[in-house]
């Protein structure tokens, strides 16, 4: 892959049409940044960065560690103030929109629960409730978060999946029109991932703005809306899953073929990488017409043969260059985002 | 604003419910009385009054102190190890405001521990003041408490999850063997006599003993108290502030 390449940049703007809920009166977009920079001493999180999300947008936010993720949530958040540029959230500043109790977050907690112990599910999801103006039922809140069953429970005696959906009951007791949420799914398995966004699809379906950051591409494809890549504080991606993958020009041959040498199928035409395990053989090719004649060509037997088009991690890969060399924004500020070394594929 | 309310009875009741904090906190002044009560003859003349209501003094600032310290530096530095102060940084709440209720349930806590342990004083180790004198000890044992629960929310700010309870501790320790809540000062060396004097559990102590001994409290002792809560609460505004700008610390 040839990370030193500049990072393309995309721009395919085609936000789903705005489900705006109903009786809201201003139609301005969710949020947005203008000509943003925040730098941390020397290192710059963030370097002018542009970006709007529509009210209704199911966003997802993807980069390296360091790209600066978590920087452009916690200035939307109002936890960090831009040092130059500007932000506005629901149409006013960020802290003032989340005093109105429109927005909702669930932040990354690193080692610790991220709840306060001697409490019940349920009381802590009744005073969370409370603090906002107009909030939602809280049976509504338990059973959208799947802790209707578990309101009695002793908040230190919930597993890890069932403290992460406590978080997020607390990120939408205040019924927010707005919810970011900072790698929501981390250290679930499988299975929790799969009901946590069955549970995100539902809430977003009523027309919320939902913002998420995450490691996990597979999700990004699934859920979201658009898909914003950063790389080193700027956007160099910016679209539908489908044409983030679409603008990356590898393509994916597989076929079966015994005994296959993976030196020679990688001098093919347009072979960008050649992979043979047993009798399955995986092609990354950049010309993938090129490729399928040379291997006719060649005389190698094969069937099953198969073209598709990039993943979302083969294009996050060609986007974000080569991950390795990326230093963490995080690292260097010190420990802020302790435990955040996990590689940004799957 | 409705949301402080909601907020300062959820952490009282978490308070409450602890078992183990509730017992420490009643249980050593209760205790350390019962057992202190006769060490001294309980008769005996100290500081204008007798044993029993100079030690049912102490124990009592002591036991504001113990809830306190507890309510604050443990469990605040556990909440801010487990995230749960940065969610509270994402709700409607203004950013002061986990701040003074941590300060203000640690009050509401000290108001009922004076109690126990005046009417332990008054059961355990016959006690006899006037209904006035009960009102005003009461009330300026715990008006003065403010500067233990700043000092409780500032050493959970300063302290982490695994030091603040060694910490909590060690202070309890010094602040009421070195402020005379054990050993009257009278007993203590002329050294360790001047040390008290710069203690707030001294001061804090010093304003019950005038009261029981039918005298004005000191205007020194009160100012000295309330220039500690000052200090405690500038340092607490400053720790804050630090950790407020480390968004994601």
């Amino acid at each position: 892959m040839d990370g030193a390449g500049a990072p393309m940049t995309i721009s395919i703007m085609s936000p789903r049409g705005g489900t705006t809920r109903a009786g809201d009166a201003d139609a301005g977009p969710a949020l947005c940044f203008s000509g943003v920079v925040h730098r941390y001493r020397s290192l710059v999180a963030l370097d002018h960065l542009d970006l709007t999300v529509a009210r209704g947008e199911t966003l997802a936010l993807l980069g390296p560690n360091g790209a600066g993720k978590s920087t452009a949530i916690s200035i939307l958040l109002g936890l960090q103030h831009p040092q130059e540029g500007e932000v506005t959230v629901l149409g006013t500043d960020p802290r003032s929109a989340m005093k109105s109790g429109k927005v909702g977050a669930m932040l990354q907690v690193g080692g610790g629960s991220g709840l306060p112990h001697g409490v019940k599910v349920g009381e802590l999801v009744t005073m969370t409730s409370r603090l906002y103006r107009h909030p939602s039922p809280i049976e509504r809140t338990l059973a959208r978060a799947g802790l209707t069953a578990l309101a009695d429970r002793q908040t230190q005696r919930l597993s890890g999946g069932q403290a992460q959906r406590l978080r997020f009951a607390l990120a939408i007791a205040g019924d927010p029109e707005l919810v970011f949420l900072d790698e929501p799914t981390v250290a679930m398995d499988v299975e929790g991932r799969r009901s946590f966004w069955a549970m995100m699809n539902g809430f977003a379906a009523e027309g919320r703005t939902v913002v998420f950051a995450t490691h996990h591409l597979d999700e990004a494809d699934a859920v979201a809306d658009r898909i914003v890549v950063m790389r080193k504080g700027v956007v160099v991606a910016n679209g539908p899953p489908s044409s983030i993958k679409a603008a990356v020009p590898t393509r994916r041959v597989r076929f079966v073929s015994e005994g296959a040498d993976p030196e020679e199928l990688g001098e093919l035409d347009g072979v960008d990488a050649a992979c043979v395990r047993g009798s399955e053989v995986v092609l990354d090719s950049l010309d993938a017409d090129a490729t399928v004649r040379a291997l006719v060509a060649s005389g190698v037997a094969f069937s099953d043969i198969e073209v598709t088009g990039a993943d979302l991690e083969q294009a996050f890969v060609a986007l974000t260059g080569n991950l390795a060399e990326v230093h963490t924004v995080e690292d260097a500020v010190a420990s802020h985002d302790a435990g955040s070394e996990r590689a940004p594929a799957l | 604003m409705t949301g402080l309310g909601t907020f300062l009875r959820f952490e009282v009741l978490r308070l409450l419910r602890n078992l183990r904090y509730v017992g420490i906190t009643i249980g050593f002044p209760v205790v350390f009385y019962s057992l202190f009560l006769h060490n001294n003859k309980p008769l005996a003349h100290i500081a204008g009054t007798d044993w029993k209501t100079y030690f049912m003094v102490s124990m009592a600032s002591f036991g504001a102190m113990v809830a306190a310290l507890n309510a604050g530096g443990t469990r605040l530095a556990a909440e801010r190890a487990s995230g749960w102060t940065r969610q509270l940084r994402v709700t409607p709440l203004p950013s002061w405001s986990y701040v003074t209720t941590k300060i203000s349930a640690s009050m509401v806590i000290a108001l009922p521990v004076i109690c126990v342990v005046e009417l332990t004083g008054l059961l355990v180790g016959g006690v006899r003041l006037g209904l006035g004198t009960w009102a005003v000890l009461t009330v300026v044992l715990w008006a003065s408490a403010l500067p233990f629960a700043a000092l409780g929310v500032l050493v959970g700010f300063v302290a982490s999850g695994e030091t603040a309870y060694p910490l909590v501790t060690a202070l309890m320790f010094l602040l009421s063997f070195f402020g005379g809540l054990f050993t009257p000062v009278t007993n203590l060396p002329p050294v360790l006599r001047q040390v008290a004097d710069f203690l707030p559990s001294y001061h804090h102590a010093s304003l019950g003993w005038a009261v029981v001994a039918g005298r004005a409290p000191a205007a020194a002792d009160a100012g000295i108290l309330l220039a500690y809560s000052i200090a405690f609460g500038l340092a607490i505004a400053w720790r804050h502030h630090v950790e407020e700008a480390r968004a994601f610390a």
